[in-house]
């Protein structure tokens, strides 16, 4: 009985041992099974989704009272720089700075957008006009800015002119 | 002194003799204990690493080498919707090609004909099975995923957005690679919540 509790239960009655051996092998089998399932199921590429909507789509009446806490925000885009629209007025525009993997510097229209939400709280639309020539990273990496800098609803519309 | 057996006894040098020594001769035990409890150890890591990194939604997006998806941060969870694959060559709609890239960005019009057709028809199919099936909970919500190469330019993109919001599906999803943490948008939308 070795590392077993002796209970006591009588010298005459046959004592059986507490030591239970544990059978591993269905479990190791089980094991085996889950991981080659788990294997094979697996995604390894970790894909997302930036949703945005089509400018110009039917617009909600319950965000009409809301409209007086907001002003129409815009972005134009281009391959050259980013001018910010916030209502009548249009800031300077921001020249386009590539780092040395090519991806557009974005600090500058992120702190501008951090001012613009100080400034009206609520407003949590863009609308984005990229340029025809404008490259598609180039448009998701400033989606992305936009909706990290508090901007979740995010249109992309045609550049006009 | 250490007790002996009674016999012969050899010296040093003959001590581990095959011969006369009894060193080299005593048998190896034909069955070895193998250590079970390391390899359990193992197993049970590796499930739990699986299961952790384990997608209830499965590969909702066929990669491809011709399309390199852009990276981003603040992403939410990719549903099954339909997809729209743009590479640097074609247009593909469940792996229907609708166009080359070089065709499309010669011309000058709004939409892609042929994409917009197909879409219309799977949001057709997609009414009618679900009409069929009596199921309203499930009805069309016009989800759509574009999956873009990061080199396509606007010219193309638009065009395949305004084909997809004329056949109607109007929530567009651009499909990238998450490169944060998912979590980043969830964490956001909590704090502005509160």
């Amino acid at each position: 009985m070795a590392g077993g509790m002796d209970l006591g239960t009588g010298g005459k009655s046959k004592k059986k041992p507490l030591d239970a051996t544990i059978n591993l092998v269905p479990f190791i089998d089980l094991m085996a099974v889950t991981i080659s399932f788990l294997i094979m199921t697996a995604v390894w590429t970790q894909i997302g989704r930036l949703q945005v909507s089509n400018s110009g789509g039917p617009t909600d009446p319950n965000q009409q009272e809301e409209k007086e806490k907001t002003l129409p925000l815009s972005l134009l885009i281009t391959d050259k720089e980013l001018r910010l629209s916030i209502g009548p007025t249009t800031d300077a525009p921001i020249p386009i700075v590539r780092d040395a993997k090519g991806r557009i510097e974005l600090t500058k229209l992120e702190a501008r957008i951090k001012e613009v939400r100080a400034q009206l709280p609520d407003q949590s639309a863009i609308t984005l006009q990229p340029e025809d020539n404008v490259k598609y990273e180039d448009l998701v990496r400033i989606i992305d800015d936009c909706i990290g800098s508090g901007l979740p609803n995010v249109s992309v519309a045609a550049a006009m002119g | 002194m250490a007790i002996q057996a009674p016999g012969k006894r050899y010296g040093k040098r003959l001590e581990k003799s095959k011969v006369f020594g009894h060193g080299g001769v005593a048998r190896r035990a034909m069955f070895a204990d193998l250590l079970i409890t390391p390899m359990v150890d193992m197993f049970v890591i590796i499930v739990l690493f699986l299961i952790a990194n384990f997608s209830a939604t499965g590969e909702v997006l066929m990669m491809t080498k011709d399309v390199q998806l852009p990276e981003a941060v603040n992403v939410r969870e990719v549903e099954m919707v339909p997809v729209v694959m743009v590479s640097k060559d074609q247009v593909l709609v469940s792996g229907t090609v609708i166009g080359r890239v070089e065709d499309l960005s010669r011309e000058d019009y709004l939409n892609i004909p042929s994409l917009e057709e197909k879409l219309r028809e799977m949001k057709k199919q997609y009414e009618d099975l679900h009409s069929l099936a009596k199921d309203e909970a499930g009805g069309f919500k016009g989800d759509v995923n574009i999956q873009g190469d990061k080199d396509v330019t606007y010219k193309i993109m638009k065009r395949v957005m305004f084909s997809c919001a004329t056949a109607g599906y109007n929530n567009i999803n651009f499909a990238v690679m998450s490169a944060g943490s998912g979590k980043a948008l969830e964490e956001k939308a909590n704090s502005v919540s509160q």
